[in-house]
């Protein structure tokens, strides 16, 4: 929703270089969580244990930009959907409408 | 940083004659914006001139006006009672910069010397018709703010308050930038006693404007209904990779809505 990268596209320069760019989000942007747990131990070693890396990190932008996509009724909305990237997918519909 | 000579002068006129023996000389406030210039080297004075042994700041209220003296800080204006009641807007607005360092450290004659294209103050400023005290005059908001972080002060001129009239109603909606909070635009709209009314915009553009079109609507009749159908033209407005133009154009609309609706 607020993170991306955006480099100049003549010098190759990174312009998100700071915090006062790049949008790191703060407690105010991050909504509460409600936590689950799906417990499958490995069997194949005494602890239980398993390699777990980024899973939720795999799923949840998926299911956000598809809830974007859903409420605005179009196909495609780039990452991240910062309020102006929202407003500029809504253009086309809003000239549609009128 | 490179090395400077430090000055930390108790009196106005002090403070003038070391920046006029300064070679290369800055006036120092909450240090907001200036420190980070100079930790990246983007600003290299020899000589750094501490305003904060002038006054402690302070707000103070008359029939009129609302007068706030340069050093006083975002926070203290938001939180002054009497400055509230008079000019809410103001209070809104300053509540609203940046984030609580900011807020406590940063200035209101700090934030309107240094007229950044995207800083709250200036909006204020230009819509109540502010008046800007300085050591040697008293200049009116609309000659004050020359362009983009140019005013005009001269070079060894010290800001030392801000007069605000007090208005009918004030508003300020704004829209932060998501990364930097500073105004990607803000609106701050000002109904006067004889029923005129003045709109500031700040962050959309290389300075703060008004719009004319929008006043004529409001002053007819004072509602966010009145501004329905406006639209700002985007040519001249800001463009970067944050929003483009044609989306500050469109955001200036809602801000000045809400600033109506908001406006007490």
């Amino acid at each position: 929703m607020t993170e991306g990268c955006v480099y100049d596209s003549d010098s190759g320069q990174l312009l998100t270089g700071s915090y006062m760019d790049y949008c790191m989000p703060r407690a105010a942007d991050v909504p509460s969580f409600k936590l689950g747990f799906t417990c499958t131990p490995c069997p194949t070693n005494p602890l239980g244990m398993k390699g777990c890396g980024e899973a939720g990190a795999i799923a949840s932008p998926a299911a956000v930009m598809n809830a974007v996509t859903d409420a605005l009724g179009v196909r495609d909305v780039p990452m991240p959907a910062s309020p102006h990237v929202v407003w500029k997918a809504m253009q086309p519909m809003k000239k549609a409408a009128e | 940083m490179e090395n400077f000579a430090y000055h930390r002068p108790a009196k106005v006129a002090d403070a003038v004659k070391a920046m006029k023996k300064a070679k290369d000389g800055k006036f120092l406030s909450g240090g907001h914006t200036l420190i980070p210039a100079l930790k990246q080297g983007l600003a290299n004075p020899t000589d750094l001139i501490d305003l904060s042994g002038l006054n402690k700041g302070g707000v103070k209220v008359g029939a009129k006006s609302v007068t706030v003296s340069a050093g006083t800080a975002h926070a203290d204006v938001a939180a002054d009672k009497g400055l509230k009641k008079a000019i809410p807007g103001v209070a809104i607005l300053a509540g609203g910069i940046g984030d609580p360092h900011v807020r406590h450290r940063g200035t209101i004659g700090g934030s309107v010397a240094n007229n950044d294209p995207a800083a709250d103050y200036p909006s204020a400023c230009l819509a109540l018709g502010a008046t800007i005290h300085t050591s040697e005059r008293k200049i009116p908001a609309e000659k004050f703010f020359t362009g983009m972080f140019s005013t005009a002060l001269k070079s060894s001129e010290v800001i030392t308050a801000v007069e605000f009239p007090i208005p009918k109603k004030s508003g300020y909606a704004k829209f932060p930038n998501p990364a930097s909070l500073y105004a990607m635009v803000g609106v701050f709209v000002a109904q006067m006693g004889d029923g005129s009314v003045r709109v500031a915009v700040t962050g959309a553009g290389p300075g703060v404007f008004r719009v004319p079109e929008m006043e004529a609507a409001l002053a007819k009749n004072f509602s966010a209904k009145s501004l329905e159908g406006l639209s700002v033209k985007s040519k001249g407005l800001n463009s970067d990779m944050h929003a483009s133009a044609e989306y500050r154009a469109h955001l200036i609309g809602v801000m000045a809505r809400r600033a109506v609706t908001a406006a007490k």
